[in-house]
This record gives structure tokens, C-alpha cells and sequence, in this order.
């Protein structure tokens, strides 16, 4: 897949994988990984670009003795998601207009 | 490789990079390693399946902007002395001369090399005009009864048409290997401004 595409997808991947509840950084990656492909040397640079986009938040929290940083969806991170959704549609669109020849 | 040595392994090739970002990239890695052996790898295992730090270090250099790395290699380990000011500034009609003088050597080397691309685009719609050209005049000889001038100003046109249909094959081949290239280039920039080296 085109290397852009896939980087916003994956942003919204990630930003789907901590809407319903907090999470971190291992289980983002065991959430996401059944559907696409994903690294954590991928995931990194997607988390510090969506913290500095104001998508989402971190905050740190101990866990058996060490600590782990949990990140949480802003609310201009659930309207991220919901753009795409949106965006989504018109996609399919443009999907449909492309290959209707072929159909016949 | 185990956690220690990856982590250190990780730390020096980030050398150049700003305090707060090797810091949090450790952490990150240091943190995703300590969730996989929770869960049952080995420290050999968790770290192995994290990858190679070198590939690591290049991803978290590709996202940091060069702004930050040039401003971060530029700020002065302690304060300068008066002295070094004084030399610095003394110091600017070269410094700054040569300075400029690259800066105009890589900008005139991009403006040559875009401007043989358009010189090979133009050849190219010449030859397409060539063509449509050729057919034009073909058809109008063909029909003043001149059949065979006319022929060989079709054939002509076609020729110019294939030549021209080559020539936007390759210039395009061309442009492609030129951003490929900047790309490159624009990457080893930024890796001068990293001790470690990532390439």
C-alpha cells in the first residue's frame, strides 16, 4: 500500500484502538495487529505525532513496580475518527466510479 | 541481545538527537520489551521481537524536523567566551561567505537538474507536435492527389509521435529517480547531525 495512506490509516487505527477505554502501548499494538500489520517501531513515531497534534494524551502510571504510559483520546481525537468515517464514504465513492467499467 | 544492550545500543545511535527525545524513546522501547516478557517471552526473546535498533533509530530520525536537529547541534555546550565571540564575528566574512557559497552550490545543482527535465519534457511535445504536424500536411498531400510525399509525411509523424511517447517514458523514469534521490540526500543531511551514524 502507498506509504502516506498507509501512515493515516494507521494514526486512525491507533487513535480506534484507545476510544472505548485508556491504553498502552503493547496492548494498542496486540489490539491492531489482527487487522493490519503494525511494529512498534511504526507505532512510536504515530504516537508522538498524534500527542503533538492534540489527539490524544499521555500520562504516566505505575504498574508492577515500573512504569507505563497510558494514552488517552482527546476530543478532537474522537472527531478525528469521525471525519474519517465520513471521509470514508466518499472513498468508497471513488471506488465504485473506478471500477464500474470493469463491472461490465 | 538483552534489554541493557539494546536500550544502550539504541542510546548511542540516537547520540545527536535532543535530551527529551532519547529519553522518551528509551522509556517507549524499555516499556514495550517489560510488557512482552510480563507476558511470558524471554528477555532474548521480547528484545529480538522489537527488531533492530539501528532501523529503530533511523524511524525516530525520519520524524524529528531538521529545525530541531540543527538547532540542537548549534547550541553551544557552555556559555562562549568573550573571546570566541569576538573570533566568531571577526570570523563571519568567511564563515558566513562559505556558508552561502554551498548553500548556492546545492540550490544551482537542483536548478540544472530541473531545467534538463523541462529541456527533455519539451523535446518530448516537440516530437508530439512534429506529429501531429506530419499527419496534418500527410493528409492534406494525400488529398491534392500527391500520394507519395503524403505517405512519408504520415510515417514521418508517426515516427515523431513514437520518439516523443519514448522520450515522456524516460523523462519520467528520470524525475522519479531525481526525488528518489533528494529523498536520500535529504536523509543523510539530517543523519550529520546524529553521532551515531544512522544510515
Amino acid at each position: 500500500m502507498d506509504i502516506q495512506l498507509k501512515r493515516g490509516l494507521l494514526d486512525i487505527c491507533v487513535l480506534s484502538a484507545i476510544k472505548g477505554e485508556d491504553s498502552y502501548g503493547y496492548q494498542i499494538i496486540k489490539d491492531i495487529k489482527p487487522f493490519v500489520e503494525i511494529s512498534e517501531s511504526t507505532l512510536y513515531p504515530i504516537l508522538r505525532r498524534l500527542e503533538t497534534a492534540d489527539l490524544l494524551t499521555v500520562r504516566t502510571a505505575e504498574h508492577n513496580g515500573r512504569l507505563r504510559k497510558y494514552y488517552h483520546i482527546t476530543e478532537l481525537g474522537l472527531k478525528r475518527i469521525e471525519d474519517f468515517k465520513f471521509e470514508w464514504q466518499e472513498i468508497v465513492s471513488i471506488y465504485n466510479f473506478v471500477t464500474r467499467e470493469e463491472e461490465k | 541481545m538483552n534489554k541493557r544492550e539494546f536500550l544502550e545500543a539504541l542510546q548511542k545511535l540516537l547520540g545527536g538527537l535532543p535530551e527529551e527525545d532519547i529519553q522518551k524513546s528509551l522509556e517507549f522501547y524499555s516499556e514495550m520489551i517489560d510488557d512482552r516478557i510480563e507476558e511470558g517471552f524471554s528477555e532474548q526473546e521480547a528484545v529480538a521481537a522489537i527488531g533492530d535498533p539501528t532501523k529503530i533509530a533511523k524511524e525516530i530520525l525520519a520524524d524529528i524536523p531538521i529545525a530541531k536537529l540543527v538547532k540542537q547541534k548549534i547550541k553551544p555546550k557552555r556559555r562562549m567566551s568573550a573571546l570566541e565571540i569576538v573570533l566568531l564575528v571577526l570570523g563571519s566574512p568567511i564563515w558566513l561567505s562559505l556558508f552561502i557559497t554551498l548553500f548556492a552550490v546545492v540550490l544551482s545543482i537542483y536548478v540544472v537538474l530541473w531545467s534538463v527535465i523541462i529541456s527533455l519534457y519539451s523535446v518530448a511535445a516537440a516530437f508530439v507536435a512534429c506529429a501531429v504536424g506530419g499527419a496534418v500536411s500527410g493528409i492534406v498531400f494525400i488529398s491534392l492527389g500527391k500520394g507519395a510525399v503524403g505517405t512519408f509525411m504520415l510515417g514521418a509523424g508517426i515516427l515523431c509521435l513514437g520518439l516523443g511517447i519514448l522520450m515522456f517514458i524516460g523523462c519520467n523514469t528520470i524525475v522519479k529517480g531525481i526525488v528518489w534521490l533528494s529523498r536520500k540526500i535529504w536523509l543523510f543531511i539530517k543523519s550529520c547531525f546524529v553521532k551515531g551514524e544512522v544510515k
